[in-house]
Order: structure tokens, then C-alpha cells, then sequence
């Protein structure tokens, strides 16, 4: 009898009640995300200046004027080399890091919990404390060098164009180290021992083992560990905004902060939401493929 | 500090190892240079909390990387009170209170409905949701600027709650329905039985089997909250209605010159987090990795 009733379709609540569960979030979801999100593609489409009461269309003048101003031109070139090395050197530190802490080590969750903590700080206190460290005069960084003798290399490191973005981008590592590590950790804890077991008697050394067991068992942490971070660097804003402005000039402006700048110092709040539609299509564009794939693990 | 308290943690990250001698020698070696490691990687904390604690003569006389010859609170009762810390505290605490329980519940009914309900246009809901996972929050601050200035909501943090659930949801609703997916059908089917509606499926089953989910996904958010600093920067204007990050921003320009005092207003800043941090960690973990790599 039991089985019976299981089978027929829940009568109450009807078609309509997973709607009502649905509903409050997804009213949410649309009106304050979805739904800013395609105005801003009409917005960019005008000349306002997000302060008149009038604005005109002008179709694609703010997509076009784009390549012809310098400073997207270096905000493009900072973005992917932002997105390069704080993806590259994150995820290699992090797994370096997990695979020690996997091996027989003692303390491990303190220092996890060490490695962890960056990550959960606000940004705009990383960059603080980093602006603070780097200070050419009382910063820690400048004192340390001169204290080991190499007075020479002490530098105003974020006012100058040639080493500022490259400042700005060691808090970033140190602040998303964490995350890999942690789902390195968790992925290597879940490798069965049989499979090394397995590779001894087969008479692989360690190094062997590293790349023919260790390495395809991580497939999917890495996959997930590259999307998220390539989804997350497009996102750069709060450092660079925080750390150096976009200056010294404009030579660490990225994509967001320029957008920033146009929209709310240079009264050009058309040509500003150009430029957040184009990097947030890129954005889109690089997410896709993880979209797909949690939507489809979940169905 | 209480960075470097032992914390208990549910998984067991040590196995049993019988084999003595030489891997224990080995392990030693390991311990060492992790912590040495970690010694580095936790440095730029420690300097703040040395430097906060010293006067300002002290800190420009011996160097940053000096021991203290002096210690003093003097710095944290300048920084609390030119920080304006009490407000922004309070704002900040206001804002999570009402925004984290909220969001986890919105997100938790929409993860219920697409986990165990069946539900027309899942897969596409579903797409339409994980895909705000990918949209920068810049895209959306001039037609919210907009919007908030209309409805009379800019300076003031209720203006800042629409948009903050709706940039929290994506990660939520993801990590809820994946959680409530791996709660067994039978239970569900057996309550119908019984005569129970969907909500009180929800309220009585769903909710009291997740909470460990519950849970993360709540300290998750209300670290992302506690941090946000876009819309706030935006949409606050006057100091009596700021964010924690948006007030340590001011605090930072006005304390330029005051080494000590910015190093007392930052850890000021950041020392709630860093506790709650701590004692929570093993949510947090448990949260991330599960979240992610079973999608």
C-alpha cells in the first residue's frame, strides 16, 4: 500500500508550490542583479553622465572610442596579468602546501588555520596593512632590506610605475593561497592508499607516483580551483582601489577601477558601463563552461 | 592574538602510524619548515599587533622590525575614537543581523525547490542562478545607484540589503541544494504519507537535516558581507551610516602619518573577524571543500 501512494504525485500544494519557494529569491535575484545588469547594456549605449535628467543614444561610440584610449589599453594588459599570476602562483603555492601538510606532519590544524587566514579579512584591510608595509619610509619591507645590507633594492615600491602593480599583486597571493590549499588538502584526503600501495609494489618511486597517481586524482580539484580563480580575478577592484587608486597615474588601473573612475570622477557614466560590459561578457564568457557543469552535476 | 590557538577539527587529518624511526625523523623536518613557513606567511599580523601596542616615539625611533621597549593601549582609544569604529561597528553588525539570516532562508527555499520539488524550467532557474556567480558587482552599481536614489534608500545600509542577498544568493542556493539533493527521497515521500504539506516538509525535515550547511553557508556570508565594500563605497555617503571597510578606508587617509595609531585601527577592524575566524574554522573548511567539489 505504502508503495502506491509513494508513486502518485503529491496532490497538495499542486504545480504552483515549488514557485512559492522559488519566488522570494529569485524576485530578489532578478531585481537587483539580473535586471541592473541589462539596464547597464542600455546605459552604455548613451552619452549620460550620471548626473542629467537627459541623456542621448549613440549606439556603439563608447564600445568604439574604447581601443583608442590609452588607459584601457594598459587596464587590459594589468587585468590579464593580474588574472595570469594570481592564478599561477596561488594554485602552485597552494597545492605545494597542501601536500606537505598531507604528508606526517605535526600542528596541521594550526597551521591550515595560519595559511586560511588572509582569505577571510576584508580586502580593503589587506591592503592597509600591505600599504603600511610597504611605506618607503617606516614600511616594514623597506626596513627589512636595509637591515640584511640590501639598502640598494629599499624603494618606494607602490609609487613607481615599474614595480606598483606588481605590489599590489603579493597581498593578492597571499590572501588566495588559502583557498586552493584547503581543496587540495581535501582532495588528496580523499585519494584511496590502495592506489600508492598499488604503485610501491609495481615499483614506482615517489616522484612517479606524483605524477601517475597523485596528479589525474586531483583532475577535478584543479578544474574547480582554476574556474573559481578565474572567475574571481576578473572581479579586481576593492586592492587596486584601496592600494594605489589606480596610480601612481594610471599605470595600475584594471578594467573595474577605470569603470569606477569614468562613472563617478569623470561624470561619464555611459563610456564607464562600456567598459563593465566588456569585461563582464569576458567574465561570462570564461564562467560558462563551470556554470554548465554545476548545473548539470546537479540535474 | 588568538591566531595561533589549537582548534578542534572534525576531520581526522592524521592517520595512525605504526612505522616509527624514519618517518617520524622525516616529519620533524617537515614541522619545521612549515612553521617557518607559516612564521612568514602570519608576519605582516604580528608586526601589526607589536607595532599597535608600541607608542608612536618608540616606533620611529627603533624601526618597525624593533622589539618594544614601551607597550601601550594609548593607540587603541585614539583609533577607536577618530575611527569613528563605534558607528561603523554598529552598522556593520546591523547590516549582517538582518541581511545573513534572510539570505540563508530565501536561498534555502529556492534550494529546496530545486533539489526535492519538481519544478518546471529547473534546469534553466538553475543556469539563471550559478550564472550570477560570474557577474562582477560593477556591472550593476549605476542602475543600482539609480534605483536606490529613487526609492530615497542611498546612505543608508537598508538601501544596501536588496543588493547584497541578491549577490550572496548564487553561491548559496548552490551549495543548500547540492546539500539537500544528498537527503534520502524516502523521508520526504514518508511525510507526505503522513499528510504533510511542502512547508511543513521544509520547516520540520529539510531545515533541522541541513544544519551544518545552514551553519556554513551562514558564516560564509556573513564574512562576504562584513567585507563588502563596493556598494557601500557607492552608496554611503554620510560617516554616521558607513561599513566597517569603508570607514577604515577614511581612517587610513587620516592616519597617514600615525604608524601606530593606523596599525591599532586596522586590527580593530579585522580582530572580530579573525575570532569569529577561528573558533568557526572547521565550518568554514567544511563548507568551502564540500561546496565545491561536490558541486
Amino acid at each position: 500500500m505504502a508503495t502506491t501512494v509513494a508513486l502518485t504525485k503529491p496532490k497538495r500544494g499542486g504545480r504552483w508550490s515549488p514557485w512559492l519557494f522559488a519566488l522570494p529569491a529569485l524576485i530578489v535575484y532578478v531585481g537587483f542583479l539580473v535586471y541592473p545588469a541589462v539596464s547597464s547594456l542600455w546605459f552604455s549605449l548613451t552619452n549620460w553622465d550620471g548626473l542629467s535628467a537627459t541623456y542621448k543614444f549613440v549606439g556603439l561610440d563608447n564600445y568604439l572610442k574604447m581601443p583608442s584610449d590609452p588607459v584601457v589599453v594598459t587596464a587590459v594588459k594589468n587585468n590579464l596579468i593580474w588574472t595570469v599570476v594570481t592564478i599561477a602562483v596561488p594554485t602552485v603555492i597552494g597545492l605545494l602546501l597542501a601536500i606537505a601538510l598531507n604528508g606526517k606532519v605535526h600542528g596541521k590544524p594550526v597551521l591550515r588555520l595560519i595559511f586560511y587566514t588572509p582569505a577571510v579579512l576584508p580586502l580593503v584591510s589587506i591592503a592597509s596593512i600591505w600599504g603600511w608595509l610597504y611605506n618607503p619610509q617606516y614600511g616594514a619591507i623597506n626596513s627589512f632590506l636595509r637591515l640584511i645590507g640590501l639598502d640598494g633594492l629599499a624603494q618606494a615600491w607602490l609609487g613607481q610605475d615599474s614595480t606598483a602593480l606588481w605590489a599590489v599583486m603579493v597581498p593578492a597571493i597571499w590572501l588566495r593561497t588559502g583557498f586552493p590549499m584547503l581543496l587540495y588538502l581535501a582532495a588528496l584526503q580523499s585519494i584511496p592508499n590502495e592506489l600508492y600501495e598499488a604503485a610501491t609494489v609495481d615499483g614506482a618511486t615517489k616522484w612517479q607516483q606524483f605524477w601517475n597517481v597523485t596528479m589525474p586524482s586531483l583532475r577535478p580539484a584543479h578544474y574547480i580551483v582554476l574556474a573559481l580563480s578565474l572567475i574571481d580575478s576578473f572581479k579586481v577592484f576593492d586592492m587596486i582601489y584601496a592600494m594605489t587608486y589606480g596610480g601612481p597615474g594610471t599605470s595600475t588601473q584594471v578594467m573595474g577601477t577605470w569603470m569606477y573612475f569614468n562613472v563617478f570622477q569623470y561624470y561619464q557614466a555611459g563610456y564607464g558601463t562600456a567598459i563593465a560590459v566588456v569585461i563582464t561578457l569576458v567574465a561570462i564568457a570564461v564562467g560558462i563552461p563551470y556554470v554548465r557543469s554545476q548545473t548539470k552535476e546537479a540535474s | 592574538m588568538t591566531l595561533t590557538a589549537p582548534v578542534q577539527v572534525d576531520v581526522p587529518l592524521e592517520s595512525v602510524e605504526p612505522a616509527k624511526t624514519p618517518r617520524t625523523k622525516r616529519g620533524l623536518v617537515m614541522t619545521l619548515v612549515l612553521a617557518v613557513i607559516a612564521l612568514f606567511w602570519i608576519s605582516p599580523l604580528a608586526l601589526l599587533v607589536i607595532t599597535a601596542v608600541r607608542p608612536l616615539a618608540d616606533f620611529i625611533g627603533n624601526g618597525p622590525l624593533s622589539w618594544p621597549d614601551q607597550l601601550t593601549w594609548a593607540n587603541f582609544k585614539d583609533a577607536w575614537g577618530i575611527g569613528n569604529f563605534a558607528t561603523t561597528y554598529k552598522n556593520s553588525a546591523i547590516l549582517a543581523l538582518i541581511k545573513v539570516p534572510l539570505g540563508v532562508l530565501v536561498s534555502a527555499m529556492l534550494g529546496f525547490a530545486l533539489a526535492k520539488l519538481r519544478m518546471k524550467f529547473r534546469r534553466t532557474v538553475m543556469f539563471t542562478v550559478f550564472l550570477g556567480l560570474t557577474i562582477p558587482i560593477y556591472i550593476t552599481i549605476v542602475p543600482v545607484f539609480i534605483m536606490m536614489r529613487s526609492a530615497g534608500a542611498t546612505d543608508s545600509i537598508f538601501g544596501l540589503i536588496g543588493p547584497y542577498l541578491a549577490f550572496g544568493i548564487p553561491f548559496e542556493v548552490l551549495v543548500l541544494q547540492s546539500f539537500f539533493r544528498q537527503l534520502p527521497d524516502e523521508i520526504i515521500e514518508a511525510a507526505r504519507v503522513d499528510g504533510a504539506g511542502d512547508w511543513r516538509v521544509f520547516f520540520t525535515m529539510i531545515l533541522p537535516l541541513s544544519v551544518p550547511a545552514l551553519v556554513t553557508v551562514a558564516i560564509l556570508d556573513a564574512v562576504a558581507t562584513w567585507n563588502e565594500f563596493l556598494f557601500a563605497l557607492i552608496l554611503l555617503n554620510s560617516d554616521a551610516h558607513k561599513t566597517i571597510p569603508v570607514g577604515l578606508l577614511n581612517f587610513q587617509g587620516q592616519f597617514a602619518n600615525n604608524n601606530t595609531g593606523l596599525a591599532a585601527g586596522i586590527l580593530i577592524a579585522v580582530v572580530p573577524i579573525l575570532i569569529a575566524y577561528t573558533l568557526l574554522q572547521r565550518w568554514i573548511v567544511g563548507g568551502l571543500t564540500a561546496g565545491s567539489l561536490k558541486g
